[in-house]
């Protein structure tokens, strides 16, 4: 209060004529009070809250709390009990610096009061400018820059990747050997190794297209789907269960085979987008349209006793936002739940608008029987019908019966009847659920039967009694019935689905991200520093459609616009992260001005514009349609940026030691699914179905422990023991030890980059788990029997020894190369010693065979190879793509 | 893979002497010479967890932090407010909610702020008259050991980002946790377990899960790793069916071989990490059951602490916590659930406080006089406290009223600090009559850690890890050491 004395002794001046008569002069006395306190929020640099009182008329229409000032009532304006700290809703202001003097509120309030005159024409200051940020601008095709070295080169990728190295002095890696290319993409693509055939095939074609047929190959192949849409489902952060403390199942599967399907399908980015956010709206939505939306039911759902069911569908809500902004935006659009975004152009408002786009749909869940389920359904339920109709001429219950006996109930015979009778007795009539009144017709029904059968309460008629016995049986009888029918009504897959509201819900900007703070009501609309929502197609055949505001179909629609800025370039900077380790951006999931910038702008924006519309090469593939996934991957593992070796050099350890600038491939540890996956490939016991409802594969004891509720993990022992890792039943809050242990994410959120780490917990799965301990025994007795002594296989090299053989094969099973002579060397001693080792000890070769595994002729034998096949699993290689 | 440069830079002189990780190392490094590798200039492996000299002398050698999750109530335990009782029930003064942040204090606004006295009775202990409620009787006798401080603030009031706030310094997910940053910063002396070990007691884990021992951007050797107090202290510690301890060596040798091989074939320093991460794990098969067995301690220490063999509770996990940190393990943390009294059936500041004060209050006596027993308590530093404290006003949730409880508080609560450099017997900070803000010695969260990194000889400037083209700290861009609290 040092420099304002002055004016407040001016103002004080001021004051006392104005009480008299005169009211304040809005551009004298009331404007510089607003300048000098609240413009540093509420003016033109920024809103917060929405709200500008750099004119009267931005005061009038106020902000996320309503309007500022209410004209002639000063003690109903929000203005005059925000700076005297009144209000319900929002603190004393301004919340820093000099609070208002008396003086200074009562100038506000008789200006209030005198009708809040505003001068004519009173304008306000220009907002700033548009954001510069390079990723909200669209993306701009930019020439492919010239190289010196052409010969290196093989599609555009490498031109980029080469200009900018050569700038540095930089060569690139040498291509990688063949069997190293191979297998990286065997496991870039499909999450499988490949066979020691498939390595073969591939080293004898000599045709200068060799690797791009590989590549097609795989790229057909129905595990491509599997592999890609892992990556995807991290995404959609799938799971089978609940989440929060509760963590019931659930049945979703049939969204997780969606993807997987899309994707060998090679259904177009866009069209994959526009299902999954909106497939219930398209026109005449099929089933596998509406199966789709499931992307968004992958939202946890809290099932405790006592909450506010509200709060947790707004929770539900706020995710899809936000996975909406990270997963297609690459954006930390969730920052704006609460406030204003702290460092990109992003209101709350607008997190609000994108809020109502999802804030109008049911969660209803889809069943999805065959057609044969279908047709047993219809005989069954025409039974059933059949029966309840029967039941209902016998039944003499009346709801005024039930009435009558409710009311004869003394407080000490409700005592002994079932704790669910006495708890709907609790509720009063007019509030009971259908479901309740079943619970005490049914309790009617049983007493009154009791009370004929034994004769307690009184004997009525002996013929009364029979006739009535006799109708009590027939129910019985016909009641069993019903239930068999009913146990007999096929079960049919379920799965969870999206479905828009006739009537939208209003949808209003939450204060402080709180759901019980409404502000301001908002309708559907994106953020303004991106491109604009076209509703120009009106959608006429789309089921449901409010003529007011655009709906979630629209929203899908803007995502994959052409003239979306990000959605293309942050997917195919996620492909890229994946086959690189780290993305162009880094922050892949921050595209906005706090993210790190690229590491190549130019071959993003490339790739961003190739992927929605393919122009490479030119000639054969126009008119190829845009957004196709595996036209992305082929062109990435094409190049010879991709094909380089992933060794270290010495020289890049300083020059460039986090690999930005990709003058050699990256060494990546596979993902946790995919340990299990070519170790179950190895072994031979891999089980290659694709899809269905999740499997339960062994998992140690007392997972559970710290978990509210236990949950039911009965070992598979058939063969969905043996399944791929993403369909281990994924338990939000105890997920399989194996997943988690090699960084799955937990599914509680949307994950678009996986951790690396590389822990001593790591070793102990992979010695120890009972499930990689039986691939291993798996491994060791499928190299005992592929190669045989005296058989002539096209697998054996001719005269060599059969142990030798045999650790060639092994080792060529789990690492497609062929080991070198020292590697070989060091297997066959330690395959010496432990057939040393179990030729004393038997017993422990039998015990170390699990059950149900059936021991080959001779165990020792066997006992002494797993040793060798666990040592192969355990490589560092074996789990690593290099 | 995503390796720091410093990795990469270790001198060959540094890998023999502070890298002692077992004969299997050795032969590594002699072949690794052979190669032309560590004569070539950097070294491509070293252990992450190897000890490193501190930036100054350090007075801690290692921490026990007791992490009291879900937001003990100081109002009932440390923090004597006698005008508080005398304005149970009226709003609370303007003159104490004026001018202070709101923003979480909108709840109330249904009900008013109403000011909630403790019905706890509260005493002077010890030399220092240290104010401590009925509720922690053993933790009241050793209060002249113990530095309490009731001035501590937060930024963040829900449970799990105020838990990460607490452990990594940020509200967000994915930052490095402070054993994280200690392990990372100065290594940890034990060769048989891991450098950052975690126990968890109370009916469930702490909300935040994993990610509060988190190695966020630093590399993943310096992950806290979760111990099971009962049956297998970790999943898979033990071998297979008729593997012997023999057998599994052979095969980690045979391992260790083929790895090395093609180590020196690519140059990947993630296999050095990996082949250290064998090696510790064929070290914890012994180390880690030997440690959890805690029937072979004295009867009277097993009385001291309330411990029983078998049995999953705070009580064993102190008793761990003293076995760990004898090993050489460096920073112990222990999540003991759930102190969210809100009000309400479980969660009210009545019988619900009573139990949770009960587990814990004898085993944190019994570890701070164990711990000093054996000489321990000087260079163990330890840490007790939650993510934030508990309001002033009053919240009930339920019709009747008796089941009262308190809202999440930022602006001021109670934490004690003992050994390791802390001066005993004091008590820091003051609050205002009702306990709502510091009015003297404010200590924020970052000053705690800048305070902890500094008792370990750690400088919280200098402590950095480059990510992002950003150089991160535990303490972000804030935090001063807490002078007042060093001995």
């Amino acid at each position: 209060m040092k420099a304002p004395l002055a004016l407040l002794f001016a103002l004080l001046l001021l004051a006392a004529p104005l009480s008299a008569a005169e009211p304040p002069d809005y551009l004298r006395d009331i404007k510089p009070i607003l300048t000098k306190h609240c413009y540093s929020c509420h003016g033109p640099e920024k809103q917060r809250s929405n709200l500008r009182l750099d004119t009267v008329a931005g005061a009038l229409k106020g902000g996320d709390t309503g309007p500022a000032i209410v004209p002639g009532k000063s003690s109903e304006s929000r203005l005059i009990k925000a700076v005297t700290g009144t209000d319900d809703l929002i603190p004393q202001m301004p919340p820093k610096g000099d609070r208002l003097s008396a003086e200074q509120v009562a100038l506000l309030r008789a200006w209030i009061d005198a009708g809040a005159k505003a001068p004519a024409g009173e304008v306000a200051e220009a907002a700033p400018a548009k954001s510069t940020h390079w990723a909200f601008r669209p993306p701009v095709r930019p020439p492919v820059p010239p190289v010196k070295n052409i010969a290196w080169v093989r599609n555009p990728i490498d031109h980029f990747i080469l200009a900018r190295l050569e700038k540095e002095g930089i060569a690139p890696s040498p291509e990688a050997d063949r069997v190293t290319l191979i297998r990286r993409l065997s496991l870039d693509l499909l999450g499988l190794p490949p066979t020691p055939e498939e390595v073969d095939a591939f080293l004898a074609d000599t045709r200068p297209d060799a690797y791009e047929r590989l590549v097609d190959r795989l790229l057909a192949s129905p595990h491509y789907g599997e592999r890609w849409g892992r990556h995807w489902l991290d995404l959609a952060r799938y799971a089978d269960s609940n989440g929060y403390s509760i963590d019931g199942p659930r049945s979703i599967w049939p969204y997780r085979d969606w993807v997987i399907n899309a994707l060998n399908a090679d259904m177009p980015f866009d069209q994959f987008v526009i299902e999954q956010i909106a497939g219930d709206l398209l026109p005449n939505a099929t089933t596998s349209q509406k199966v789709a939306t499931g992307f968004h039911r992958n939202t946890q759902i809290n099932q405790e006793g006592g909450i506010d069911p509200e709060q947790f569908r707004v929770e539900a809500i706020v995710d899809r936002v936000n996975t909406t902004g990270a997963v297609f935006l690459g954006l930390t659009i969730g920052c704006c739940q609460c406030h204003d975004h702290k460092f990109d152009p992003f209101t709350q408002r607008e997190y609000y608008q994108l809020f109502a786009f999802f804030n109008n749909a049911d969660e209803p869940t889809l069943e999805l029987p065959t057609p044969e389920q279908q047709r047993q359904r219809n005989k069954v339920q025409a039974e059933i019908a059949a029966v309840e109709q029967m039941l209902k001429v016998l039944d003499t219950t009346t709801p005024e019966k039930v009435d009558e006996w409710e009311n004869s109930l003394t407080a000490e015979l409700r005592k002994q009847l079932p704790k669910e009778v006495q708890a709907v007795l609790e509720v009063p009539e007019n509030g009971r659920t259908a479901r309740q009144k079943q619970v005490l017709v049914e309790a009617y029904r049983k007493m009154d039967q009791a009370r004929y059968l034994t004769g307690l309460f009184g004997t009525p008629s002996p013929l009364a009694a029979s006739a009535y016995v006799n109708t009590a049986l027939a129910r019985t009888r016909l009641e069993k019935r019903l239930t068999g029918l009913k146990r007999s009504m096929p079960a049919v897959a379920t799965t969870m689905i999206m479905q828009e509201r006739q009537t939208p819900r209003p949808t209003h900007v939450m204060l402080g991200g709180d759901f019980t703070r409404k502000g301001v009501q908002v309708f559907p609309g994106v953020p303004a520093v991106l491109h604009p929502l076209t509703t120009a197609d009106p959608n006429p055949q789309s089921a449901i459609r409010n003529s007011q505001s655009p709906n979630r179909l629209d929203l899908a629609k803007w995502l994959v616009d052409p003239a979306n800025p990000l959605t293309a370039r942050v997917t195919v900077n996620r492909f890229w992260q994946h086959y690189f380790g780290l993305g162009l951006v880094e922050t892949e999931n921050d595209f906005g001005t706090q993210g790190t910038p690229p590491s190549h702008p130019e071959l993003l924006d490339w790739l961003a514009t190739e992927f929605i519309a393919p122009s490479f090469p030119a000639g054969e593939r126009v008119g190829v349609r845009g957004w196709s996934m595996k036209a992305m991957h082929r062109l990435i593992v094409t190049s010879a940026t991709y094909r380089q070796s992933s060794k270290a050099r010495p020289d890049l350890a300083t020059l460039d030691p986090r690999n930005r600038l990709l003058a050699r491939q990256a060494r990546l540890r596979l993902e946790a699914e995919f340990v299990r996956d070519v170790a179950l490939a190895a072994s031979g016991l891999l089980n290659r179905t694709i899809g269905g409802p999740s499997v339960f594969p062994p998992q140690p004891e007392g997972i559970y422990r710290f978990t509210q509720i236990d949950k039911q993990w009965k070992a598979s022992t058939g063969p969905d023991r043996y399944r791929r890792g993403m369909y281990t039943y994924f338990w939000r809050s105890a997920p399989h030890p194996a997943l988690i242990v090699f960084d799955a994410p937990d599914a509680n959120s949307t994950c678009t980059r996986r951790n690396r780490s590389n822990t001593p917990l790591q070793a102990l799965t992979l010695l120890n788990d009972q499930g990689f301990f039986e691939f291993a025994v798996g491994l060791a007795a499928r190299v005992l029997n592929e190669v045989r002594p005296g058989e002539v296989s096209p697998r054996r090299e001719p005269g060599g020894n059969l142990d030798e053989e045999r650790l060639r094969y092994a080792f060529r099973l789990c690492l497609a190369r062929s080991p070198s002579a020292s590697e070989l060397d060091r297997l066959g001693r330690l395959l010496a010693r432990q057939r040393a080792e179990f030729e004393t000890d038997p017993e422990a070769a039998r015990e170390l065979v699990p059950d149900g595994m059936a021991p080959s002729a001779d165990v020792k034998q066997l006992a002494a190879w797993t040793a060798v096949a666990r040592v192969l699993l355990n490589l560092d290689e074996f789990i690593t793509r290099e | 893979m995503d390796n720091s440069p410093q990795l990469l830079l270790q001198t060959r002189r540094h890998f023999f002497r502070d890298c002692a990780i077992g004969l299997g190392s050795i032969a590594l490094a002699t072949l690794l010479e052979r190669d032309g590798y560590l004569t070539a200039g950097p070294a491509p492996f070293v252990n992450p967890l190897a000890p490193k000299k501190p930036h100054f002398p350090a007075k801690a050698k290692r921490v026990i932090y007791l992490f009291m999750a879900g937001g003990p109530s100081q109002l009932e335990l440390f923090d004597y407010k006698p005008k508080l009782l005398a304005l149970d029930g009226q709003p609370i003064p303007e003159s104490f909610t004026k001018g202070k942040r709101f923003a979480f204090m909108d709840s109330f606004t249904k009900d008013g702020f109403k000011c909630l006295g403790s019905r706890r009775k509260f005493a002077r202990h010890g030399q220092a008259g240290t104010w401590v409620s009925e509720c922690l009787p053993h933790i009241a006798r050793i209060v002249d050991e113990i530095a309490v401080i009731r001035s501590v603030a937060t930024n963040v009031f829900n449970h799990a980002p105020a838990k990460f706030f607490m452990n990594t310094g940020s509200p967000q997910f994915g930052r490095p946790s402070m054993g994280a940053w200690v392990t990372y910063g100065i290594g940890s002396e034990s060769q048989n377990l891991p450098g950052f070990v975690v126990l968890q007691s109370g009916p469930r884990g702490p909300r935040g899960g994993a990610p509060l021992w988190g190695s966020g951007f630093l590399p993943t050797a310096y992950q806290g790793v979760p111990f099971r107090t009962t049956g297998e202290p970790i999943l898979n510690l033990t071998s297979p069916r008729g593997i012997t301890p023999g057998r599994q060596k052979e095969v980690l040798d045979a391992l260790r071989d083929l790895n090395t091989e093609r180590l020196t074939e690519t140059g990947d320093p993630e296999i050095a990490t990996r082949i250290a991460s064998y090696e510790m794990a064929y070290r914890m098969q012994t180390s880690a059951p030997e440690l959890i067995d805690i029937s072979g301690e004295t009867k009277q220490t097993l009385e001291m602490y309330g411990a029983e063999p078998g049995k999953v509770s705070f009580a064993n996990n102190c008793l761990l916590a003293r076995r760990l940190v004898e090993r050489g393990v460096r920073f112990v943390q222990l999540y003991h659930t759930d102190w969210d009294h809100h009000g309400g059936q479980g969660a009210n500041l009545r019988d619900s406080l009573d139990k949770v004060c009960k587990e814990v209050d004898q085993p944190c006596a019994a570890l701070i006089r164990d711990l000093k027993a054996r000489g321990l308590l000087e260079e163990t530093l330890v840490i007790w406290g939650g993510e934030f404290g508990r309001t002033p006003m009053g919240e009930v949730r339920n019709v009747g009223g008796r089941d009262i409880g308190r809202n999440h508080h930022i602006d001021a609560f109670t934490m004690w600090l003992a050994g390791g450099g802390i001066k005993p017997g004091i008590n820091l900070g003051q609050t205002d009559e009702l306990g709502f803000a510091p009015v003297e010695d404010r200590v924020h969260v970052h000053d705690l850690h800048a305070t902890i990194l500094h008792l370990l000889g750690l400088d919280h400037l200098k402590l950095t890890y480059r990510f992002q083209g950003r150089d991160f700290r535990l303490t972000d861009v804030h935090g001063e050491v807490v002078t007042k609290l060093l001995a």
